[in-house]
């Protein structure tokens, strides 16, 4: 009786670490650069694999390009890539971060080649209202 | 002799209206408390503050660190109001919510948001298109509460390019960016930059087509407005009291000052000159402090002589690199909002700030100086200040700058720093300001949750 009980409560335990690591959602993302840029980090998680977007600004002022990613979650951390299409030159970017015990993420956030050494970012979940 | 107080001076082309005299109030009382019509000037600047900011709110660069009525303003963007500290009231640490993003599209649009959530507290719709939607403003309700008995109910001005038409950025129209003044959720305002425009529309003056060449051979002729209605000033002189004929004269001086003034730039703008502004209309002065001081003189004579009583006062706009070299800081208005949190670049922010704030002295003193009935304009007369931007480095919404200057005929005690519990929306203390002012039947005003107690 004891042993199925502590079963049980041990797969509760795993079920809801399971969900409040689900990083699945849209994340108001703020890119530090030598200010605060906030983008749209859109992500879908299904078991380990992630896909999903992120919004960048581009160099027209009010103008973005929306950039598809895909990548992997594990322990709490993540690694996400994309490529820039129609750029004038190829232009991947990377990025890695973690699920924090608040349920915001921090991570870094890289271009290779574009001549920064990559940006901190923080993120906390969107808030959707109509 | 009683004089109606919509009586004007009339000439060929101009309709100059009169500032109260005794002759207008019946068997020759003065203005009592109740007949005193309160004036609403509500002013916006962007980007927020540097005391929005974690640093800035710390060492007190916006809102005081004694609240009550126990508060030094020395540290603070606020000093230069020092002089007028008696009908201040400082409202600090309430949010914007409603120009916070909803939904991933939103994301990033902030600056794009902000200046349609300050009167309105409404989430603006994500459009390029004409099909634009955000809230009745504060003024607007104000003004169509109480603006309806003069001739014109409000007015819209700025400093900055306005009417850039089309979509601003992140698929918002311009609309959201050029107007902080709603007639209705679908009806932004055109707000007025050019001097000469507003004072034209004061004093019902007509230039029709007016090209340029024609503007220059006017302002050669050296004509002032005055002159159109000499014979109808000379007739109504003759009917008034002493006291009376004085505050006409002084009056007079007033408008043929400000005229002079817009004259001036006028020439210097026609003249060939390089402007600093060369888009901007002819009557639009190279300085911002000259603009400015321009705009709230118009505004205090509009008051004088009741031709309006609401005015929304636009003082910048999103992204504007604009520079204030008066303020003793070279450094343009967007890129030193965003300080990078580091304490040097926020100081440097802080001293734009300041700056701003200082330019609010000059019309509260021109209001104080002006008689309203058994008073001055500046005890009927409230001014809000503020921003829907915080800290505009992270592009937030929260500890949003905002003060009230003005006991708006006794509604507003003054004297006094109110801190709101965070998470407070600034909705709720702009549905209490209304109720102030007597626009107490409505239930909420934006994402307003409550009152606020002022």
């Amino acid at each position: 009786m004891t042993k199925t009980f502590i079963g049980i409560v041990a797969m509760a335990a795993a079920l809801a670490a399971a969900e409040s690591s689900n990083i699945t959602g849209t994340w108001n993302m703020g890119l530090e650069g030598d200010h605060v840029i906030p983008v749209a980090l859109v992500l879908k998680q299904d078991g380990r694999n992630l896909t999903g977007t992120i919004a960048l600004p581009t160099q027209n002022a009010g103008s973005r390009v929306e950039v598809k990613l895909t990548g992997e979650f594990a322990d709490g951390a993540f690694k996400l890539s994309g490529t820039v299409e129609g750029a004038k030159e190829p232009t991947t970017l990377a990025i890695s971060g973690k699920l924090l015990d608040d349920g915001s993420m921090e991570g870094k956030f890289e271009m290779p080649g574009h001549g920064h050494g990559g940006m901190s970012w923080t993120a906390e979940r969107l808030k959707e209202r109509k | 002799m009683h004089l109606s107080r919509r009586a004007v001076l009339k000439g060929v082309g101009a309709t100059i209206a009169l500032p109260f005299l005794d002759a207008m109030a019946p068997a020759g009382r003065g203005l009592r408390a109740a007949e005193r019509k309160i004036r609403l000037i509500c002013v916006e600047m962007v980007h927020g503050s540097a005391g929005s900011s974690l640093i800035g709110a710390r060492k007190n660069l916006w809102a005081p660190a004694g609240v009550g009525r126990d508060f030094d303003l020395t540290p603070t963007s606020l000093r230069s109001l020092a002089p007028f500290r008696d009908t201040l009231t400082i409202v600090s640490n309430t949010d914007c919510p409603s120009a916070d993003p909803f939904t991933a599209s939103e994301i990033g649009g902030d600056h794009f948001r902000s200046s349609a959530v300050f009167l309105t507290q409404a989430h603006p719709k994500q459009t390029n298109g004409a099909d634009v939607h955000a809230g009745l403003s504060l003024d607007q309700l104000y003004a169509q509460r109480f603006g309806q008995t003069t001739p014109i109910p409000s007015m819209q001005v700025c400093i900055e390019k306005d009417d850039q038409g089309g979509g601003c950025g992140y698929g918002y129209s311009c609309a959201y960016t050029d107007t902080i003044s709603w007639a209705s959720p679908t009806r932004p305002l055109p707000m007025v930059r050019d001097p000469r425009v507003v004072f034209d529309t004061l004093f019902g003056v007509l230039r029709l087509n007016e090209s340029p060449a024609e503007r220059r051979e006017q302002l050669a002729l050296d004509r002032s407005i005055l002159d159109w209605v000499q014979a109808s000033t000379r007739r109504l002189q003759a009917t008034l009291g002493a006291g009376d004929r004085a505050r006409l004269a002084d009056y007079l001086d007033n408008v043929r000052e400000v005229e002079r003034r817009i004259r001036a730039v006028e020439a210097f703008s026609l003249s060939g000159e390089v402007r600093e502004q060369p888009e901007a209309p002819a009557g639009v002065p190279d300085s911002f402090s000259d603009h400015v001081k321009l705009m709230f003189d118009l505004q205090v004579l509009a008051f004088a002589s009741d031709v309006t009583r609401v005015f929304a006062f636009k003082l910048g706009r999103d992204n504007s690199n604009r520079t204030y070299p008066e303020s003793g800081f070279g450094g343009a208005f967007h890129p030193t909002s965003h300080h990078s949190g580091k304490e040097a670049k926020i100081l440097e922010f802080a001293r734009l700030n300041a700056y701003h704030v200082s330019m609010i002295p000059y019309v509260l003193e021109k209001l104080k100086n002006t008689p309203d009935g058994d008073g001055h304009l500046l005890d009927n007369t409230v001014l809000l200040y503020g921003s829907a931007m915080g800290d505009s480095n992270q592009h937030n919404h929260k500890r949003v700058p905002f003060f009230i200057a003005g006991h708006g005929g006794g509604a507003f005690k003054g004297g006094q720093h109110l801190k709101a519990a965070n998470g407070t929306p600034l909705a709720n203390v702009m549905i209490s300001v209304l109720h102030r002012l007597g626009v107490d039947d409505i239930a909420s005003f934006g994402d307003s949750e409550g009152r606020f107690e002022l």
